[in-house]
């Protein structure tokens, strides 16, 4: 073949071109850190790396709902061991003040129950974050109160279930309804008379709406002079109850009986009453926990296995879209050399020219 | 034979000589002259005398002056440069568009989708929370503006289309009018002689041509006056010494169309930068446009259809997340106008249609993606017409030429906005009756995220968007290859030119030599018949 001068000129203008190019292309990699630095560059691993970026993005969502959903729930728990902690303190109350006669005890145990009423009305009250966390759905809405026309408390929120999302099509309740906390369905065989034979029956109905149960108490034959009735749907109605009986007293104030030995014979069986109640209310404060608990080790299960995949995607992630350093390096210092020996030998045949030896 | 008659072989040496000079000189001088080829003086032996019965030599002479040229490796220079001036045109076009959906830096639109959606996550966390809310309404915001810089990025990039085939138009034009002036000289220069000796004008012709290629495909043949014809899209660019002013005109999709001798030729350039223009604009629109502007309407259409559905703080339902959809038309009618509104949403294919009349008074509605028949009947006049969820009324005379298009598509970046301003409308709720704590409502929204959607085809929006990403990177990949296949054929072709027409110094020094020595040898003929003519005259 025929060699022209531009034809040297132009492939060694071309060569350097080309290595010039590969430099600036490994340079920038270099800098970046990165191998693929627009799609085309490789199509296939930017779609896979677009998706494992979109994967490490809904798992860190995922982390900070359950993060958030943990948090409620942690919140919860410490709300419902203070219920569970009044509970007991409530039972201790009555198994000491049961039988006592002398006024000035039962006025101090009636002190002490209104006491925990008020205390377990507070905390069925508790707000996280400006919410209402025994409410349900009905978060701006106080939980349970006080109905001064029927004497009794009230639940004012709903069955809702704030579900969080903690991974694709899944969730998980991050709430405990106030009827499932504070209010109480009695279980088991249930005694049908009281220790000293009077005739006792329990009866229950369950709002369906709210799933507060009801519990009505009747104590002794109808009829009797001592018979009694009355109804109970919550923490605080039962312990408000109490208060009163301690004090002879129905709740809305007014004396159970006219005759004071019916008085105390009647206040004496609405104690021992709703000594099963207040067991089976602690049992099932107890099983709120336990729910907890179960939510807690899944959030947790979950939240492990996140962080196992987020860290699988960002290691496949740096492998699909991170240059490889030493790779480059090596590179960088190849087109090096050949950029070199290209200079070298352009420098030769450039200067060279017959001409030179024409003298 | 006198004396006198070496004097003559003696001047014809030494003149050939020169001329051989001069044409080595030239090729020096022209060693970097793009488009040169070189040449060579022909030498011959001249018209031999009989004397005496034999045949006596009588110098030498320049018989022509040989360019080295081929015209096969012309022919296929110039279909590579028009090869090369599509694929520049396609990958310059198209790694611009690229730089839109560049994920790789996080530019384009799986950000602030996911950001979308996350942010309906954290309020699904919290339905009541403010922060969650205004934050919403935020991330909303952001991607609404990313959508439409992509929009916009895409639209700019097909306007400096149309206006680069305007300037390249131009330069056409140019280039035609001074191919048909050279021709004029060429034919001028060439006439009644048997050898095509306008060198240098056939030079600057192929330059001209070659430019020509890069730009448009053509054809060409030249006839036997030295004259090059060239047609471009089957009509003629330069005819003699005339040549025909390529024109643009913007067509209905407000692309440019381009006119040569008042005739639309657009559909027949498919090479050269122009060739290449046309393409990546119908491709850019088909495939990133349009895909961008269906994505983002599915969005709209999917999150509207659900929010409606819930309720916000106040109370409130039926409203909408987004601005909705709007249907834009076009008819090309003189004598009727067309509306159209959106009766159900749901219904929406996201397809454009089109209506056309036929001569007894039916109506025929089109999918224009898919060209199915959607609906046909008896058009009565003033009566509206219903199809996938969209009612068209026409008001005026229709005839059977009459036509007119609907599209959800065209129109969805302009008036892509959130609709939601009170963050209180945000509906997080199922129901009025759970207000505030219910986000179940939110959580529909979430796994929206996850849901395959019909009008994407099956496709999740995340990977609807993905294959956009990926489509313009195959694309851009496939352009840059094409385009350094074509670089290194061409410059193989070019070698191959230089190597039969390019200048060689080395060659040229040699020559120069040569024919100093040649010449030298001439004057010393000149001075020894001299003498010799001495010794005769001394006698």
């Amino acid at each position: 073949m025929r060699i022209t001068s531009f034809m040297i000129f132009n492939q060694l203008t071309r060569s350097l071109q080309r290595n010039m190019e590969d430099f600036a292309k490994l340079n920038s990699q270099l800098a970046s850190g990165k191998r693929i630095e627009k799609p085309s560059d490789d199509v296939i691993g930017m779609m896979r790396s677009l998706d494992y970026r979109l994967s490490i993005n809904n798992t860190e969502q995922y982390k900070r709902n359950i993060e958030e959903a943990n948090f409620h729930l942690q919140f919860t728990d410490k709300v419902l061991g203070s219920v569970s902690d009044s509970l007991l303190k409530l039972k201790e109350l009555l198994s000491m003040g049961g039988n006592d006669q002398t006024d000035e005890n039962r006025s101090f145990y009636s002190n002490q129950a209104a006491e925990w009423r008020d205390f377990l009305l507070e905390l069925s009250n508790t707000k996280l974050r400006d919410r209402y966390i025994f409410s349900g759905y009905k978060t701006d809405q106080v939980a349970f109160s006080y109905n001064s026309s029927t004497c009794h408390y009230d639940y004012n929120g709903d069955l809702g279930k704030i579900q969080i999302p903690f991974d694709t099509g899944a969730t998980l309740p991050s709430n405990i309804q106030g009827s499932e906390a504070f209010s109480l369905t009695l279980k088991g065989p249930l005694p049908t008379e009281l220790p000293d034979g009077t005739p006792l029956n329990y009866t229950q109905t369950t709002d369906s709406s709210t799933g507060v149960t009801t519990i009505t108490v009747e104590i002794g034959n109808a009829g009797d002079p001592d018979y009694d009735t009355f109804s109970v749907s919550n923490l605080m109605d039962v312990t408000n109850v109490l208060s009163y009986a301690w004090q002879y007293k129905d709740i809305d104030g007014s004396d159970l009986h006219s005759d004071a030995a019916i008085r105390e014979e009647m206040a004496a069986h609405r104690l021992m009453a709703l000594s099963i109640p207040l067991d089976d209310a602690g049992n099932q404060v107890l099983q709120v926990q336990a729910e907890i608990g179960t939510r807690q080790v899944h959030l947790n299960d979950q939240k492990t296995r996140l962080d196992n995949t987020a860290l699988n995607l960002k290691n496949a992630l740096s492998k699909t879209e991170d240059a490889d350093m030493e790779e480059t390096t090596t590179e960088i210092l190849k087109t090096d050399t050949a950029l070199q020996a290209l200079r070298e030998s352009a420098s030769r045949l450039i200067s060279q020219s017959l001409l030179d030896f024409l003298k | 034979l006198s004396l006198f008659g070496l004097f003559d072989i003696a001047k014809s040496a030494i003149f050939a000589s020169q001329t051989a000079l001069t044409v080595t000189s030239q090729n020096i001088a022209n060693v970097n002259t793009p488009g040169f080829t070189r040449r060579e003086a022909l030498f011959a032996v001249a018209a031999p005398v009989a004397l005496s019965g034999n045949l006596l030599g009588n110098g030498v002479t320049i018989t022509g002056i040989k360019r080295y040229y081929d015209q096969f490796i012309q022919t296929q220079l110039l279909g590579q440069y028009e090869n090369y001036g599509r694929s520049s045109a396609l990958n310059q076009t198209l790694s611009q568009i690229e730089q839109i959906f560049n994920e790789a830096k996080n530019i384009g639109l799986a950000v602030p989708l996911t950001d979308f959606f996350n942010a309906w996550q954290e309020l699904a966390t919290n339905p009541e929370g403010f922060v969650q809310r205004s934050d919403l309404l935020q991330k909303a915001n952001s991607l609404v503006l990313a959508a439409k810089q992509m929009e916009r990025g895409i639209t700019d990039n097909l306007e400096s289309v149309s206006d680069s085939i305007d300037n390249i138009a131009e330069r056409v034009n140019a280039i035609a009018s001074e191919i048909a002036a050279i021709n004029g000289k060429i034919v001028q220069v060439e006439a009644g002689s048997q050898v095509q000796n306008a060198n240098d004008l056939r030079d600057q012709r192929d330059v001209l041509m070659n430019e020509l290629a890069t730009l448009v495909d053509f054809s060409s043949y030249e006839d036997e006056n030295g004259s090059m014809t060239i047609m471009a899209g089957m009509r003629n660019l330069v005819s003699g010494e005339t040549s025909n002013s390529l024109s643009t005109r913007t067509n209905e999709e407000g692309d440019k169309d381009l006119y040569l001798d008042g005739i639309n030729i657009t559909g027949n350039i498919k090479k050269g930068q122009l060739g290449g223009l046309i393409s990546v604009r119908d491709t850019i629109r088909t495939n990133s446009l349009n895909g961008l502007r269906r994505l983002i309407a599915s969005l709209i259409q999917e999150i509207n259809a659900l929010h409606r559905s819930g309720y916000g703080l106040d109370g409130t339902t039926d409203n909408d997340f987004f601005a909705p959809l709007q249907l834009s038309t076009r008819d090309f009618s003189s004598g009727a106008d067309m509306t159209a509104t959106i009766t159900d949403s749901s219904q929406l294919t996201l397809d454009e249609y089109s209506i056309q009349f036929d001569a007894s008074g039916n109506y025929f509605v089109y999918n224009k993606q898919n060209g199915t028949l959607v609906t046909s009947g008896a058009y009565v006049s003033g009566s509206p017409i219903s199809f996938d969820g969209i009612e068209i009324s026409i008001t005026g005379t229709v005839t059977s030429t009459d036509k007119f298009t609907v599209s959800p598509l065209t129109d969805v970046m302009r008036n892509f906005q959130v609709a939601i301003s009170d963050q209180q409308k945000i509906a997080a709720a199922s129901s009025n009756a759970a207000l505030p704590g219910d986000n179940s409502n939110a959580l529909r929204i979430v796994q929206l995220y996850q849901n395959s959607i019909a009008n994407l085809g099956g496709a999740t929006l995340s990977s609807y968007y993905g294959g956009l990403v990926s489509t313009i990177g195959s694309m851009s990949r496939a352009a840059s290859d094409s385009l350094t296949f074509d670089d290194n054929l061409l410059s193989e072709l070019n070698t191959k030119r230089e190597s039969l027409s390019g200048v060689s110094l080395d060659e040229e020094a040699a020559n120069l030599i040569r024919f100093q020595r040649s010449y030298q040898a001439g004057a010393k003929m000149i001075q020894i018949t001299d003498e010799l003519l001495q010794t005769l005259l001394d006698l």
